[in-house]
C-alpha cells in the first residue's frame, strides 16, 4: 500500500495530500460554481428588483416586493397546487407502476430483450414529444382513447378541455413516461438481491406474497428513495408534458409553477418577478430533498 | 524581405476587401415565406454588390419567433440585423430598447410623407410614442372564408350579419346529415389567433377595449356578450361542435381544407392553401367574405400583418435602414403579392392587373384591410392578450361563466392599465 501513494507523492511534486486535494478538486469546484451555483445566486440577485422589459429595460432595487406580490397572487398558489398534485399523484403512480414492471423485466424470460427495450423505449423519448403524443391520443375528435371508449359503449369525453379529466390525462402521461426510469432503477437494486435469500425463503416454506414483503422490498428499499428523490425533484419541475398537451389550459387549470415562471419571464418579460417565482420554486423543491435526504441518512444508520 | 513586404501589403488589400463586404442577418419566421425572403434578398444583393444579406428563420408561429427573439435581444445579442415581427410587437420593442429607432434616418422625407403611402393602420402601428420602430412588410386581415358550393346548393347569398350565418350553417348542417361536416369555425385555444376571436364581437357590435388615448374602456357587460355569443354557437345553435377550446387556426384550416366546415375565421394564408394544396378537397369551392357584424353594428377584421424594424444593437444600422427601406418598398410588396400571396401594405396594388392576376380576390380584400381594426397597442401586450384568450378559453371549456370570465377579463386588464 505504501508504494504507490509514495509514487503519486514523486509525481506531484512536493504538494501537501491538503494543497493536492485542493488541486484536484479545483476543477470540478470551478465547474460547478460556474454553472450551478453562479446562475442560482443571479437569479436570486435579479429577483430583488423590479425588471420588466415590457415597462422599461432598467432595473430598479424592489427588495422582497416580489416575493410579497407572489404570496398574494392567486395565479401562484394555483400552480402551486396543481405542482403538488402533480407531485402526489405521479411519484407513487410511477413507483407502483414502475416496480411492476421492474419484478416482470426480473422474470427468467429466454428472451429478454422485448421487455427490456417496452422498459427502455419511454423513458428514451423526449418528454415534449410524449406530451404531444398524448396530445392527439386523448383529442377529442380523433384520439385513440376517445375511439376505444366508444366502442366500449361509453361517451365522448372532452380530455384536454375540461379541467378534471385535462388534469388526470396529464398524470396518466406523466406516470406513463417516468414509470420506465423508475423500473430501470428498481430492475438494478432488484438484481443485487442474493437468490440464495429466496431459496433460503422457499425452503422456510414461505408464500410469494411472504417472499415479496419480507425480503424484496426490505432489500429495495435503498433504490426505492433513490428513484423517489430523483422522480420528485423532477416533478416539481414539470413542465414539458403540460405545456404540449394543454399549454396550462383551460383556462389556468392545469398550469404548473415551471409554466407560470415561463409565462412571467419569457413571454411577459417579468424578469424579476419571474426570478421570484423560480427562486420559491427551488426552495420548496429544496426543502423536499431535504427531507429525503434525512430519511435517506436516517435509514443508512 | 520585398516577399514579405509585398505579402503584407496583399494581405491588408485582402482584408480592406472583405471589411467592406457588409454583412446583414435577417430574421424571418418559418411561416413568412423564407424562400420568396431569399430571392427578395438575392435581388437586393445584385444590386448592391457591398452587400450580403444572410438569412436566419425559426419558429412557425408569432409567438415561438418572440420566444427565440426574446433570447436574442434580452442578451444583447448583435448577430440579427434586421427582424420581420408581428403587428401587436412594435409597441413592446420600443419599450424594450430593442428597436431602433429610425427617424433619424429620414433624408429629405418628412415621416408623414413616407409614411402615408401605406395603410394608414400600418403607420400608426409603427409610431410609438412619436417614435418610428418600424417599417412594413405585408398586410394581412381575418375574413370569412365559406363554402361557395353548398350556399349556392342551398340557395343562399354570403352572410353579412352574424344571424344570418347561424342560420345558412343551422340549414345546410340539417339539410346535409354529414356527421362530420361543422357549421362555423373559430379559435378557441389558447394561441394568439383566440385574442381576435374575443374581440370580434366587441368590435362588430360597435365597441373596443381602449379609446383614443389609449385608456381603457371595455366593460364587463361587452365582454360577456363576447363570450357568450362564442358559447352559444355551441350550445344554443349547435353550429360549432363542444370542442372549439381545442382548436388553434390552423387545425380550422386543415380541417376546411378537408370539408369539414361551412364557415371560418380565418387570415389571409388559408386562401393559398385551400386553392394550391395537394391535399386541399375545396380547390374552387371556396369564397371570402368581409366578416359578419352584428344588426346595427359594423364589419370589423382583426388587423394582422408583419413589419421590418430593425435591431438596436445591430452594428450596421446604417447599412440595415437602407435595406428596410428596400424590403418596405411597393416593389418588394408586389412580390410578396404574387409569390407568397401576402396583401400588400400599399393601396394601389390592390387593383395592379399582376397581382390581381395571380389573388382574383385582392380586388375585394382593400376595404376589409382598411376597416380592420388593430388589438390592443401596449408594450404589456402579451399580458393583455394572455387575459382575454385564457378568459375566452375557459368559457368554451366550460370551467367558467360568462359572466365570472368577464369580470376576470376586465380586472385584469384594468391591473395593466392601471385604472
Amino acid at each position: 500500500m505504501a508504494r504507490p501513494q509514495a509514487r503519486y507523492r514523486r509525481s506531484f511534486g512536493d504538494l501537501s495530500e491538503r494543497a493536492l486535494a485542493f488541486w484536484l478538486l479545483l476543477p470540478a469546484a470551478l465547474l460547478l460554481g460556474f454553472i450551478a451555483l453562479y446562475p442560482v445566486l443571479r437569479l436570486f440577485y435579479t429577483s430583488l428588483f423590479t425588471l420588466q422589459l415590457t415597462v422599461s429595460p432598467d432595473a430598479n432595487f424592489l427588495g422582497l416586493g416580489n416575493y410579497g406580490q407572489a404570496l398574494h397572487d392567486p395565479r401562484f398558489w394555483n400552480a402551486v397546487k396543481n405542482t403538488l398534485l402533480i407531485v402526489l399523484i405521479t411519484v407513487p403512480g410511477a413507483l407502483l407502476v414502475g416496480l411492476g414492471l421492474a419484478m416482470l423485466a426480473n422474470l427468467p424470460f429466454r428472451v429478454k430483450w422485448p421487455v427490456r427495450l417496452g422498459l427502455l423505449l419511454p423513458w428514451a423519448l423526449p418528454l415534449v414529444f410524449v406530451g404531444l403524443i398524448f396530445r392527439w391520443f386523448f383529442d377529442s375528435q380523433y384520439g385513440v382513447v376517445n375511439d376505444l371508449l366508444v366502442r366500449l359503449g361509453g361517451e365522448r369525453l372532452l380530455w384536454v378541455t375540461n379541467p378534471d379529466l385535462a388534469f388526470w390525462a396529464i398524470c396518466l402521461t406523466l406516470i406513463w413516461k417516468t414509470s420506465s426510469f423508475v423500473a430501470l432503477i428498481l430492475l438494478a437494486g432488484l438484481q443485487t438481491i442474493p437468490k440464495e435469500l429466496y431459496e433460503a425463503a422457499k425452503v422456510d416454506g414461505a408464500s410469494r406474497w411472504q417472499e415479496f414483503w419480507r425480503v424484496t422490498l426490505p432489500l429495495l428499499t435503498p433504490a426505492i428513495l433513490v428513484a423517489m428523490i430523483f422522480r420528485t425533484i423532477a416533478a416539481f419541475q414539470t413542465f414539458d408534458v403540460p405545456y404540449a398537451m394543454t399549454g396550462g389550459g383551460p383556462g389556468n387549470a392545469t398550469e404548473t409553477l415551471a409554466m407560470y415562471v415561463r409565462v412571467q419571464s419569457i413571454e411577459n418579460l417579468n424578469f424579476g418577478y419571474g426570478s421570484a417565482l423560480a427562486v420559491l420554486m427551488f426552495l420548496l423543491s429544496m426543502a423536499v430533498t431535504l427531507v429525503y435526504l434525512r430519511y435517506v441518512r436516517g435509514a443508512d444508520e | 524581405m520585398k516577399k514579405l513586404v509585398l505579402a503584407l501589403v496583399a494581405l491588408a488589400a485582402l482584408s480592406s476587401a472583405v471589411a467592406q463586404q457588409t454583412r446583414l442577418r435577417v430574421f424571418v419566421g418559418g411561416q413568412q415565406r423564407p424562400d420568396v425572403m431569399r430571392k427578395i434578398f438575392d435581388l437586393y444583393q445584385s444590386r448592391n454588390p457591398g452587400v450580403r444579406v444572410d438569412i436566419e428563420t425559426g419558429g412557425a408561429t408569432s409567438d415561438q419567433q418572440q420566444q427565440y427573439l426574446t433570447t436574442v435581444l434580452a442578451s444583447r445579442d448583435p448577430s440579427i440585423d434586421v427582424i420581420l415581427v408581428d403587428v401587436i410587437r412594435p409597441a413592446q420593442y420600443q419599450a424594450s430598447r430593442w428597436a431602433d429607432t429610425l427617424d433619424k434616418y429620414l433624408p429629405g422625407v418628412t415621416r408623414e410623407n413616407l409614411l402615408k403611402q401605406y395603410l394608414p393602420a400600418y403607420a400608426k402601428a409603427d409610431v410609438v410614442n412619436g417614435q418610428l420602430v418600424a417599417l412594413p412588410a405585408f398586410a394581412d386581415a381575418q375574413f370569412l372564408y365559406y363554402r361557395k358550393d353548398l350556399l349556392e346548393k342551398y340557395g343562399f347569398k354570403p352572410p353579412t350579419t352574424w344571424d344570418e350565418a347561424i342560420k345558412q350553417a343551422q340549414t345546410i348542417l340539417a339539410g346535409e346529415k354529414n356527421p362530420n361536416l361543422n357549421g362555423i369555425g373559430f379559435m378557441g385555444n389558447i394561441s394568439e389567433g383566440t385574442v381576435c376571436s374575443f374581440l370580434l364581437p366587441i368590435w362588430a357590435a360597435g365597441g373596443d377595449v381602449t379609446d383614443a388615448n389609449n385608456r381603457l374602456i371595455l366593460t364587463e357587460a361587452q365582454a360577456k356578450d363576447s363570450l357568450q355569443f362564442w358559447l352559444d354557437l355551441m350550445d344554443k345553435h349547435k353550429v360549432s361542435p363542444n370542442n372549439m377550446a381545442e382548436k388553434a387556426q390552423d387545425i380550422i384550416r386543415q380541417e376546411m381544407q378537408q370539408g369539414r366546415w361551412v364557415f371560418g375565421t380565418l387570415f389571409a394564408y388559408a386562401w393559398n392553401r385551400f386553392q394550391n394544396d395537394a391535399d386541399s378537397q375545396v380547390k374552387g369551392k371556396i369564397g371570402v367574405v368581409p366578416l359578419p357584424k352584428f344588426e346595427g353594428g359594423r364589419s370589423a377584421s382583426c388587423l394582422g400583418g408583419w413589419q421590418w424594424t430593425i435591431s438596436d444593437f445591430s452594428r450596421n444600422k446604417a447599412q440595415a435602414y437602407k435595406l428596410v427601406r428596400f424590403l418596405s418598398s411597393p416593389e418588394v410588396s408586389k412580390i410578396l403579392a404574387i409569390d407568397a400571396s401576402n396583401l400588400p401594405v400599399f393601396p394601389s396594388l390592390y387593383k395592379d392587373p399582376d397581382v390581381l392576376k395571380a389573388n382574383p380576390w385582392f380586388a375585394d380584400a382593400l376595404p376589409i384591410v382598411q376597416n380592420a381594426r388593430s388589438r390592443p397597442v401596449h408594450p404589456r401586450y402579451t399580458e393583455i392578450a394572455d387575459v382575454m384568450r385564457k378568459g375566452l378559453n375557459a368559457v368554451l371549456a366550460r370551467t367558467k361563466t360568462p359572466e365570472a370570465a368577464a369580470k376576470e377579463i376586465v380586472s385584469g386588464l384594468q391591473a395593466i392599465y392601471g385604472k
